[in-house]
């Protein structure tokens, strides 16, 4: 995608011509397999009638519908006078019943906040979107935060304490606490161990820290599995103390990150993507130039301008390079056109505007050495900004669960209290800390499931929901954020902090526990600054400030260590885009989300590169043994285009044992494979083929369209002249007088990173399905994301297209639908109604852009249905039978309209935000009237990148793209737009 | 070879097919009147049983409270609203105070518990009515609510189908009797036709009420 533009055409990635690059979504696709053939031959392949159906049958079959059809619109009324009209006794103060209430409150992601506004309807909380206040949001928000309502109404959740596998009252168990209670605070807590995660919650330290007064003799512990105290060595190394970096993508102008996924995933990866997207679409500075060097693909790899696929170790050595060539400011005349030679030459011509980000999975020295190349820029306090650690959980190796484990060993733990988490599912392997637990003589888990941990200690408790609960949290940048309940509490729990202020004494609720600590902070202010605080969600000038470095002096790496026998045998540990690190596991919205680069639902695989798996012997779907140090786990493989030779990628978090109905036993678990001193990279590994294959499901086959342009990228400089076709259609158009609603994608901030299809899932009552029905492509997402490769598998390029209903102007399946269903609205909309529905699927058949959905089954009553309680009351919940597809969220335009209308004025621009776009951290979708020429959508279709799907059809679509823009060529002076 | 049919049998048979056919006109047509009937709807049914024997008429007629004092988010939002156990007692708590019938409404003052009363104009959930944006464009509660004023016990007076939902929202001149607000920014505006041509779309979009 490189160079060969200059000439000012547009590459039409799928177009013909000298420099044409083929658009394929798998290796089965390149290789032209039969099962994608089958996928794209019928929309429902297992629903295609191989056999020709007889004169006789087909003419029963037609009497039959035309006799029995009349009596779809027949229902059973079984209660004759409806629901009763509930009067409530009094009202909420600024509630109307009906009206949602919106809360600003915190959620937690690797121990660090996230501000959400929670909508909530009638005391029931529905839809979480981003909080524009927070630093870690600014109104964006990930799959995360999306799905967490899902998992505030799971069935399975836990709701009564447990004792030795037995239900017990509250009572008991309250007597339980105060008990351990007076018993440590006796004896000042000898014998006492708490494991508990990080977490940068003030209150929580507030009260470790007393707890640590009280019970000088106890003993504490931190351990979640995916963060762990490399990043502070590595800061350590270089600055001499633990410190954390928070990066500012907004000045920075080349970009080397090494493994990670810093725009894609961790805590504070929405805002680094909204900052980079506005740096990117910035006017007056040329585009930023970003490099990855990852392992495995990511999503900021596949938005980097050069992406390198490169084993750990090599990434550690390009790093070397790159430090070594920033330092010396002669080019080494042996390899002046070496990739370390061109990335380090772009980062000092950057100067302080150039960023090397390492991943959290890189070893210390790779971490370090990153550090030490900003530093080397001058770029500390431009690009990043090194901060006081934001956990205050101390990094020492004497409060890590190998210490905990050691002390278990040694027999000297009489009581341990561990406080969230799940380390008997997620602890490494070599540890067996499954069975530790179980030679401690008095356990207790507090933990929203009854899960792992709580199967092997003697005592568990249910843990509140985030929602459900009072609390603080500070951001990646330090900024603190409260957390509010949105709801009344749904079954008797308790928190982390309600446990500890309980072992110290500390009298009252979790309100009570924030607000001393808030008391504390603020002193005489507190009554004036808690109410603004509450209502914003979000603690003003609360972020961290650059830590005082002294004078870093040029810190040299230790010479590398000596080369891994070659081989494939390097396995990498990664977080599971849909799962993380197993907590999700139970939540089926999360669950069903296509992967963005496997595009797999409802389980894991091992990825690796072709050249790898073929050497090994293996394929796609093939299981295969991994062994290291004595442990053995099994694991169907992915080969997956684009990842490095000689690795192999593992995602944790799947293969749970009792995580609840939908999350058990799905996919494999790695954790047994990790190892407590190589969390990240285990070198070694003995894969073989065992024989037995596994059906791993996928959607990347599904819904296909089949047509020319659908991916467009244009150079960053030149101008762009898409071919004009004239556009002639035998019907006539329509006249739009008012609005005419319109949306446009750019494809060039799109990142993939799915919580657009999320939050269009939780916003519209969109039906969880399950893997069977899911295995024959009948998902239900109105808002599909595909992705598709160009170029060689081995280093192709990425592309991310969502794709929602397109609204024609000329719809195919309005024309076939023989009930009037889907009909055109006098804004422009494809209608759907669902009344009028009686499944013919002519409509879905018709759809060039397979948008369309239809509910084989009534997928919202059958498991793994969500519960009823998170369906947004403001749309219809479908039943059987009917086809469903993007409303372009019609009930926002209708709330927005009746706004409007009551107010006497027009519907502003922006006043109607549909879910999708709401949630897009990068702002990549925007919506609006078409007809206004003062609307930002209308300036973006006027926009020469934006272009229509599969345009030669003359649908005239409304939903538009802007192609996104060519990756720079190395080394070459940024272009503009 | 014997005869299978008796000379009859030709007749018979018509006849059977005659009766067979009018008795299939009578049912669907039967069906046709029934579904198109009042009965069938409920217009003119009362609750059969109400938790408080409430009486809009001495209330309204009696009284003079106006339909906004108790239904009190029928102007701004989708739902008109229930009084409150605490709105009711504003009265309530002098008057009747001891009755027998006032008992629910203690009950749900002291205890918190809402009272479910029956409603006589109900949607369905898959139609999405506002209140607030009918009584803005001039639909008065009467329109669709009837003469409450004079009701002993409240009922319902039309269909609440679609086929009466769509006859306003066709032609709504006759029903939408508003008056525009000074400064309002459709000048010279006297109906909500103009409105709705101005600013929103035509009312029969299927979107207008299902979502």
């Amino acid at each position: 995608m490189t160079g060969e533009e200059d000439d000012g055409r547009p590459s039409d990635v799928t177009g013909s011509g000298p420099c044409e690059t083929r658009l394929w979504r798998s290796l089965e696709e390149l290789a032209g397999s039969e099962e994608v053939r089958r996928f794209g031959g019928a929309e429902f392949p297992e629903a295609a009638t191989p056999e020709t159906i007889d004169r006789r049958a087909l003419l029963n079959l037609m009497t039959a519908s035309l006799a029995l059809g009349g009596l779809t619109g027949c229902a059973v009324n079984r209660q004759p006078w409806g629901a009763p009209l509930l009067a409530q006794p009094r009202l909420a103060p600024q509630h109307t019943p009906g009206v949602p209430l919106i809360f600003a409150t915190s959620l937690e992601l690797d121990g660090l906040g996230r501000g959400v506004l929670v909508r909530s309807h009638d005391g029931r909380p529905v839809k979480i979107d981003g909080n524009p206040l927070h630093p870690a949001s600014l109104g964006g928000t990930d799959v995360f935060m999306q799905a967490e309502v899902l998992s505030l109404y799971d069935p399975d959740r836990s709701t009564v304490p447990m004792a030795g596998g037995m239900r017990r009252s509250w009572d008991d168990a309250s007597l339980y606490v105060t008990q351990l209670s007076h018993q440590f605070q006796a004896n000042a807590g000898r014998g006492l161990h708490i494991l508990l995660e990080p977490c940068a919650s003030p209150t929580r330290d507030r009260l470790i820290a007393l707890a640590r007064q009280t019970l000088p003799e106890a003993r504490w512990y931190f351990h979640a599995p995916l963060t762990d105290g490399n990043t502070h060595v590595a800061t350590a190394r270089v600055f001499g103390r633990p410190l954390d970096p928070v990066l500012d993508l907004m000045q920075a102008d080349v970009i080397l990150t090494l493994g990670g996924d810093p725009l894609g995933a961790g805590a504070g990866h929405i805002r680094y993507a909204a900052d980079y997207a506005q740096r990117r679409h910035a006017r007056d500075r040329p585009l930023p130039r970003l490099y990855s060097a990852e392992t495995s693909p990511s999503l900021t790899g596949a938005r980097a301008d050069h992406r390198l696929a490169l084993p750990p170790r090599e990434i550690e050595a390009l790093a070397r390079q790159v430090l070594d060539l920033v330092r010396n400011a002669a080019p080494p005349p042996a390899a002046p056109q070496s990739l370390a030679a061109i990335i380090a030459g772009d980062l000092r011509r950057a100067g302080a505007g150039g960023l090397v980000v390492p991943g959290r999975e890189q070893a210390a020295d790779v971490q370090a050495i990153a550090h030490a190349i900003n530093v080397e820029l001058g770029a500390v306090n431009r690009t990043v900004r090194y901060v006081e650690p934001i956990i205050q959980a101390s990094t020492d190796q004497s409060s890590s669960l190998l210490a905990l484990a050691e002390a278990i060993g040694r027999g000297v733990v009489d009581t341990l209290l561990i406080l969230g988490g799940n380390p008997a599912y997620d602890a490494p392997g070599d540890l067996e800390f499954a069975d530790l637990i179980g030679r401690v003589p008095s356990s207790l888990h507090l933990s929203y499931y009854f899960d792992e941990t709580s199967r092997v200690c003697r005592w568990h408790l249910p843990a509140r929901h985030a929602l459900e609960s009072w609390g603080d949290l500070r951001a990646f940048d330090g900024t603190a954020g409260l957390r509010q309940p949105v709801t009344v509490p749904l079954v008797e729990a308790m928190t982390a902090e309600d446990v500890l202020a309980q072992l110290v004494g500390e009298a009252g609720d979790g309100h009570a526990h924030v607000q001393a600590t808030w008391r504390e902070v603020w002193g005489e202010e507190f009554d004036a600054r808690w109410p603004t605080a509450l209502e914003d969600g979000v603690i003003a000038g609360s972020a961290a400030p650059a830590a005082s470095l002294a004078a870093p002096v040029g810190w040299s790496p230790p010479p590398a260590g000596p080369p891994v026998a070659a081989g494939y045998s390097m396995v990498v540990f990664a977080p599971d885009p849909s799962v993380w690190d197993g907590r999700f596991a139970n939540n089926g919205w999360l669950q069903e989300l296509p992967k963005p680069f496997t595009k797999q639902v409802w389980g894991n695989a091992a990825l690796m590169a072709s050249d790898t798996a073929s050497a090994l012997g293996l394929a796609t779907g093939d299981i295969a043994t991994f062994t290291h140090g004595g442990r053995t786990i099994e694991a169907p493989i992915w080969i997956m285009p684009g990842h490095a030779p000689d690795a192999v990628t593992m995602t944790l978090g799947y293969g749970r044992r009792a995580a609840g109905r939908q999350g058990s036993q799905r996919g494999f678990d790695a954790y047994p494979l990790r190892s407590s001193r190589e969390l990240w990279a285990l070198a070694g590994v003995t894969i073989a083929a065992n024989g037995r294959r596994d059906a791993l499901i996928s959607t990347q086959h599904h819904h296909g369209m089949e047509g020319r342009d659908i991916v467009r990228v244009v150079p960053a400089t030149g101008p762009v002249n898409w071919p004009v076709e004239p556009r002639r259609s035998m019907y006539p158009d329509y006249v739009y007088d008012g609005n005419a609603w319109g949306m446009s994608i750019d494809l060039d901030l799109c990142l993939g990173c799915n919580a657009c299809v999320v939050a269009c899932q939780a916003e519209n009552n969109v039906p969880i399905v399950g893997p069977d029905e899911v295995a024959q492509g009948r998902e239900m997402h109105w808002l599909r994301i595909d992705r598709y490769f160009a170029g060689v598998p081995d280093a192709p390029e990425t592309y991310f297209q969502p794709v929602p209903c397109m609204h024609c102007e000329k719809a195919p399946c309005e024309v076939v639908c023989p009930v009037n269903a889907t009909v055109h609205s006098s804004e422009g909309l494809n209608e759907m109604t669902y009344n009028r529905c009686v499944g013919t699927r002519t409509c879905s058949n018709n759809c060039p852009y397979k948008v369309r959905r239809f509910n084989w089954f009534n997928y919202n009553q059958k498991p793994p249905a969500a519960p009823d309680a998170v369906q947004n009351p403001e749309v219809t919940v479908r039943w059987r039978g009917v086809v469903e597809k993007c409303t372009y969220c019609v009930h926002r335009i209708s709330t927005a309209r009746i706004a409007a209308k009551m107010e006497g004025r027009p519907i502003r621009d922006g006043e109607v935000m549909t879910a999708c776009q709401q949630a897009c951290p990068t702002r990549a979708i925007v919506f609006g009237n078409i007809n206004d020429p003062d609307s930002a959508v209308y300036r973006c279709r006027e926009n020469p990148r934006s272009y229509e799907l599969l345009k030669d059809l003359n649908t005239r679509p409304r939903t538009t793209y802007l192609a996104r823009i060519a990756g720079l060529g190395r080394g070459s002076v940024g272009g503009t737009r | 070879m014997v005869q299978l049919f008796r000379p009859q049998a030709d007749t018979a048979f018509r006849l059977w097919v005659i009766a067979s056919a009018v008795v299939v006109i009578i049912v669907l047509g039967a069906g046709y009147i029934y579904v198109r009937s009042d009965a069938f709807w409920r217009v003119g049914a009362t609750a059969p049983m109400q938790p408080i024997p409430f009486r809009h008429d001495l209330h309204v007629a009696g009284v003079g409270i106006a339909c906004a004092f108790c239904h009190s988010t029928a102007e701004r939002a989708a739902h008109a609203g229930m009084p409150t156990a605490h709105a009711c007692l504003t009265c309530h708590s002098q008057i009747l105070q001891g009755a027998t019938v006032m008992e629910p409404l203690r009950t749900s003052a002291a205890l918190g518990t809402p009272i479910a009363w029956t409603s006589v104009t109900r949607l369905p959930n898959f139609a999405y009515f506002h209140h607030g944006v009918h009584i803005r464009s001039g639909v008065t509660c009467e329109t669709c609510h009837g003469r409450v004023d004079q009701m002993r016990e409240t009922e319902k007076v039309h269909t609440m189908s679609m086929a009466w939902c769509l006859d306003c929202h066709r032609n709504p001149a006759p029903n939408a009797v508003r008056t525009e607000p000074e400064g309002s920014a459709v000048e010279g505006s006297r109906d909500s036709l103009k409105v709705s041509e101005i600013f929103a779309a035509p009312l029969t979009n299927c979107s207008v009420c299902h979502r």
